[in-house]
């Protein structure tokens, strides 16, 4: 005898109600298309069609609420550690290569062969790492995705620790998020008395529309930029829907900064 | 201001030249729509079936019907939906964890809201939840939007229930024209469908169509 799972409970020949609603609502997963009337028999439950649907409510609202706690919270963490395997991937890959440069400069073999494969393979695994970082991200936080890009996104999630974070941050810190190691370096260059300049940018310098601009210009277009995802992290973060003037903005920015 | 009714609690308000959708409502505003007494202006820039609305077309509901909803985002539509099909119940589904969390609160505010998230492709992921319903509404922005339809009519869809779907040209193919995309997707539904009415959402959405249809 078959049986049927809905959300409160299971159903063959009797109903088996479930004693925790929460979670028997989302595990009413079913292979084929419940043959009869899920109301009716919720009713034999509940009492009545008022009832039913009462508890309906109730339930989907507080299994719905825990459920997008979870999501929200893997989410971000998946495109974390995505992003730390690929750097690892990448740092792989120039090892590699440079070791390969060196073996085949005294010979080449069967094995610089398989070595060099070895290598493409790796290439291939990066970009469908970097794929799944556009993806997620592009779920996460449209705004900072339609602005920067994936890697760029989850550079700044990792360095802020997560979304939340991120979205709390002034835009005088994303500025110079990623810069923290050459901060430091230029502090003990002066303690030491000698000449250092802080950082101007640190993650946000990857993004091409400050990496392409004359040197004078750049500061100008990472504190604009800084200032745009400040907002973004926080629209991403309290509501995730898209506002496309957002990277527009920056885009009419650059253009004017290049003129 | 003059007051045509179109549909159980939903009217066109005339105000001089302009003139625009609203539904009667005793709940505050929603997503920045204005308040007129008790009706909710229906922004037809952020919904589409208000545009559909506004473009002239509106098909028969009765108020007690079964809804199923599929894309429903942060529920702007929905909250109107909520308004019109006072004595039935709308199954919301929607996908990405953002949207479903403010949909959540509309829920809770709502009496006849049921917020599911989960992956509309994937219906008998909730075929343990959602009863037989009298219309389908989908506005999923999604390169499956056909596919997605059938199998949630197939398993969800009474005969002779109505659905409403809004196809968007882009999210199919973004190469083709718009044009050729629709004769496709029309093509397509009429083979399972009886096809009431199609009709585009110029001006308020560029590249869209709405496909009313009957299950036979
Ligand atoms: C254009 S928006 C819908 C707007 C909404 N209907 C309104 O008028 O208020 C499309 C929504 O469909 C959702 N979506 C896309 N594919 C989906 C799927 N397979 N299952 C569930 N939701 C999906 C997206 O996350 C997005 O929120």
């Amino acid at each position: 005898m078959k049986k049927w799972k809905v959300w409160f409970g299971e159903i063959d020949e009797e109903i088996e109600a479930s004693d925790n609603l929460v979670s028997s609502f989302y595990a009413a997963i079913n292979d084929e298309p419940i043959p009869f009337s899920i109301v009716e028999r919720g009713v034999q439950i509940f009492g009545s069609e008022e009832e039913y649907y009462r508890n309906l409510r109730k339930t989907a609202v507080v299994a719905g609420e825990k459920l997008v706690e979870e999501e929200l919270k893997r989410e971000d963490r998946y495109a974390v550690m995505l992003l730390k395997s690929l750097d690892q991937v990448d740092e792989s890959i120039n090892l590699l290569n440079e070791k390969l440069r060196d073996i085949v400069e005294i010979k080449e073999s069967k094995v610089t062969d398989i070595l060099r494969e070895k290598i493409d393979e790796l290439r291939e695994l990066r970009n469908e790492i970097e794929k799944e970082i556009e993806l997620v991200i592009s779920k996460v936080c449209p705004n900072l995705s339609e602005m920067l890009g994936g890697v760029i996104s989850a550079g700044l999630l990792e360095k802020a620790g997560s979304l939340e974070r991120l979205a709390m941050l002034p835009a005088s810190t994303i500025q110079i998020l990623g810069a923290e190691r050459s901060l430091f370096r230029a502090k003990a260059r002066m303690k030491k008395g000698k000449v250092a300049r802080p950082p101007k940018h640190g993650i946000i310098f990857q993004h091409k529309y400050v990496r392409t601009l004359p040197k004078t210009k750049r500061g100008k277009m990472a504190r604009f930029l800084a200032a745009k995802i400040a907002i973004a992290s926080k629209i991403d973060y309290f509501s995730g829907e898209l506002n496309p003037e957002l990277s527009d903005s920056i885009k009419h920015r650059f253009e004017e900064l290049l003129r | 201001m003059r007051l045509n009714e179109v549909a159980h609690n939903l009217f066109i308000i005339e105000e001089g030249k302009q003139s625009f959708p609203a539904t009667k409502s005793k709940y505050p505003p929603y997503y920045g729509e204005r308040k007129y007494g008790n009706l909710r202006e229906w922004i037809p820039y952020r919904s589409k079936f208000a545009a559909m609305v506004m473009n002239g077309y509106m098909p028969q509901i009765m108020n007690d019907w079964k809804v199923l909803y599929l894309g429903a985002a942060s529920g702007t539509t929905l909250s109107h939906f909520s308004d019109i099909f006072d004595d039935g119940m709308i199954y919301a589904v929607e996908y990405s964890a953002k949207p479903f969390s403010k949909l959540l609160k509309l829920a809770m505010e709502r009496k006849n809201i049921i917020p599911i998230l989960r992956d509309a492709s994937k219906p008998l992921e909730y075929s343990g939840i959602v009863e037989k319903v009298d219309f389908i509404y989908q506005d999923v922005a999604h390169r499956e939007q056909i596919k997605i339809f059938t199998m949630n009519s197939n398993i969800f869809l009474k005969t002779n229930g109505c659905g409403l779907i809004m196809v968007k040209a882009r999210s199919i193919d973004s190469t083709a024209e718009p044009q050729d995309i629709f004769n496709d997707v029309i093509g397509d539904f009429s083979s399972n469908f009886k096809i009431l009415k199609t009709g585009n959402l110029e001006p308020f959405h560029r590249d869209h169509i709405f496909i009313h249809l009957v299950k036979g």
